[in-house]
């Protein structure tokens, strides 16, 4: 009988508790600061062009192959108005066959690229497979809108 | 205006719009239950319940009515025909019928019988010859567990409650819904029948086939209950409809017979909306521990189910009746009522109390070394 009573309280106080659900695609809880969604690439905002000069550092150190870059000329350093003689042509990364290894991050001589520490790096659904290769516009576009900082590893 | 008033006054005109008041009532109710009930439970544990259609939810019921109306409406190919779709209006017409004797106030009820807890009883207790016929019709061993199942829970629990519910009257000395009411005056029944109150609504929670007494629907043994083969309308009938008018109609008549109907504590000068929010409170408040104790405990098995049936709740309500005689009889005056019976309840508090224990040391399984 004590045990029947108890039972009644342990339910009573557990409905006067806050919930603990989250309502997800209204409410987004806060990310860690290490949180690791898939990579973007940053944009030099001081010389107004991308970090990267596409030395495919990244494209060889990949493990399933999913980063295709080409290099080319820097229009900017003929003018002298940035220091990078080489930048980056085409970027394709094919989000479809990252595995959000952080290798790229590692090797990149740059630090032009970075994991996505945002909702934004997770919340990808596409209806088609291609539509999951990213282009240089779409990998720069969150760093050139500064919705992005950098992460700083310890 | 007088030739209205000839037109409401005619028995059949009369009858028809207090059943399609009482109708939409019950629906409306039957809705609210179904978003209350997953509110309610949400919050026990810890989630929000139904929130994203309407705000909080809250269309959340018109929602559902309108998934299972448009469901397909299965058959099994080896199911008895007749016996398959008879079953959900045989379960739920009488469910429904109960609440034409129920006054909900003091002059407004679909008809005030003379006999209105005999109909009451005689009526509720049958939605078990729907589950049966459910359960035969539908060709499925599990449909017809449960239904057997069902069947030996329901008429069970039928006599201890109609014991409980036969001492009260023995107090009030009518079967009459409202005189019952009445004669409850500035005390209700509950503080002179507590043992009473307590088989009534063990008895009601079994009767709903809920926690802890739901072996009949048990998920985790039988898949669910006598309604396994119905889908879309016909489930929906069977199971939610009859199960929340049930629950509806029995708490209705707790709060009549034992928490004192629309008399207390107010009185009933105050108008018929008083009264209405008054009965209306009271049920609520009895539906809502009907849930709090479905999100509470934990099944029983059959043996137990019945052995607290016919070992513990029918001798006391026997019990009941014995010392209600007697003071009637010798004419004691009404606290030796709540004297006995309270005494009574915690005998039979401590024999649950002390079936439940746990003799000896607790057992415990030993870690393996290393573990």
């Amino acid at each position: 009988m004590l045990g029947v009573l108890r039972g009644l309280a342990g339910t009573l106080s557990t409905m006067v508790r806050k919930p603990v659900t989250i309502q997800y695609p209204t409410v987004h809880r806060g990310l860690p600061e290490r949180e690791r969604g898939f990579p973007l690439l940053l944009w030099d905002h001081e010389v107004g062009e991308p970090f990267c000069t596409g030395c495919h550092a990244c494209e060889r150190a990949c493990p399933t192959e999913c980063i295709s870059v080409t290099m080319r000329d820097n229009p900017l350093a003929a003018e002298e108005k940035s220091k990078r003689r080489k930048i980056v042509g085409h970027y394709l990364l094919d989000y479809g066959r990252c595995v959000r290894c952080r290798i790229c991050v590692e090797v990149c001589n740059f630090s032009a690229i970075t994991m996505n520490n945002t909702w934004r790096g997770h919340e990808l659904s596409r209806y088609d497979r291609a539509d999951l290769v990213m282009d240089l516009e779409k990998l720069l576009a969150q760093s050139k809108a500064r919705q992005i900082e950098p992460w700083v590893a310890p | 205006m007088s030739q209205l008033g000839d037109f409401f006054d005619n028995v059949w005109v009369d009858a028809f719009w207090r059943l399609l008041v009482v109708l939409v009532l019950m629906v409306v109710v039957v809705l609210v239950l179904t978003y209350v009930e997953r509110k309610v439970i949400g919050r026990i544990q810890m989630r929000l319940g139904p929130m994203r259609t309407g705000p909080y939810g809250i269309l959340q019921p018109i929602a559902d009515m309108i998934k299972v109306l448009l469901k397909e409406d299965l058959r099994p190919a080896t199911a008895d025909r007749v016996a398959f779709e008879l079953a959900p209006f045989l379960a739920f017409v009488p469910a429904f019928l109960v609440l034409v004797a129920i006054p909900f106030t003091e002059g407004w009820g679909v008809r005030v019988l003379s006999l209105g807890l005999l109909y009451f009883i005689a009526v509720s207790g049958l939605p078990v010859l729907g589950y049966i016929v459910a359960g035969w019709g539908s060709d499925n061993k599990y449909a017809l567990l449960g239904a057997m199942r069902s069947a030996a829970q329901l008429i069970s629990y039928e006599v201890p409650f109609v014991l409980a519910v036969l001492a009260l009257s023995m107090l009030a000395g009518s079967l009459n819904l409202v005189d019952i009411v009445e004669r409850q005056g500035r005390v209700p029944f509950i503080v002179w029948q507590p043992l009473g109150f307590f088989i009534f609504l063990t008895c009601v929670i079994s009767d709903l086939t809920r926690r802890p007494f739901d072996t009949a629907a048990a998920e985790s043994e039988l898949v669910g209950g006598p309604w396994i083969e119905f889908s879309g309308i016909r489930w929906s009938i069977l199971y939610a409809l009859t199960e929340y008018t049930s629950m509806f109609a029995l708490t209705l008549l707790g709060s009549l017979i034992f928490l004192g109907g629309w008399d207390w504590p107010l009185g009933r000068d105050l108008g018929w909306w008083w009264q209405l929010i008054l009965i209306f409170t009271k049920t609520a408040s009895l539906i809502l521990f009907i849930m709090w104790a479905t999100a509470t405990f934990p099944r029983v098995r059959v043996d137990q189910l019945m052995a607290f049936c016919w070992k513990l709740l029918l001798p006391l309500a026997l019990v009941q009746i014995f010392l209600n005689g007697l003071i009637l009889v010798y004419g004691w005056p009404d606290w030796t009522l709540l004297l006995t019976s309270g005494l009574a309840l915690a005998v039979a508090g401590y024999v649950i109390y002390a079936t439940l224990r746990v003799r000896g040391p607790v057992r415990t399984i030993a870690l393996r070394s290393g573990a």
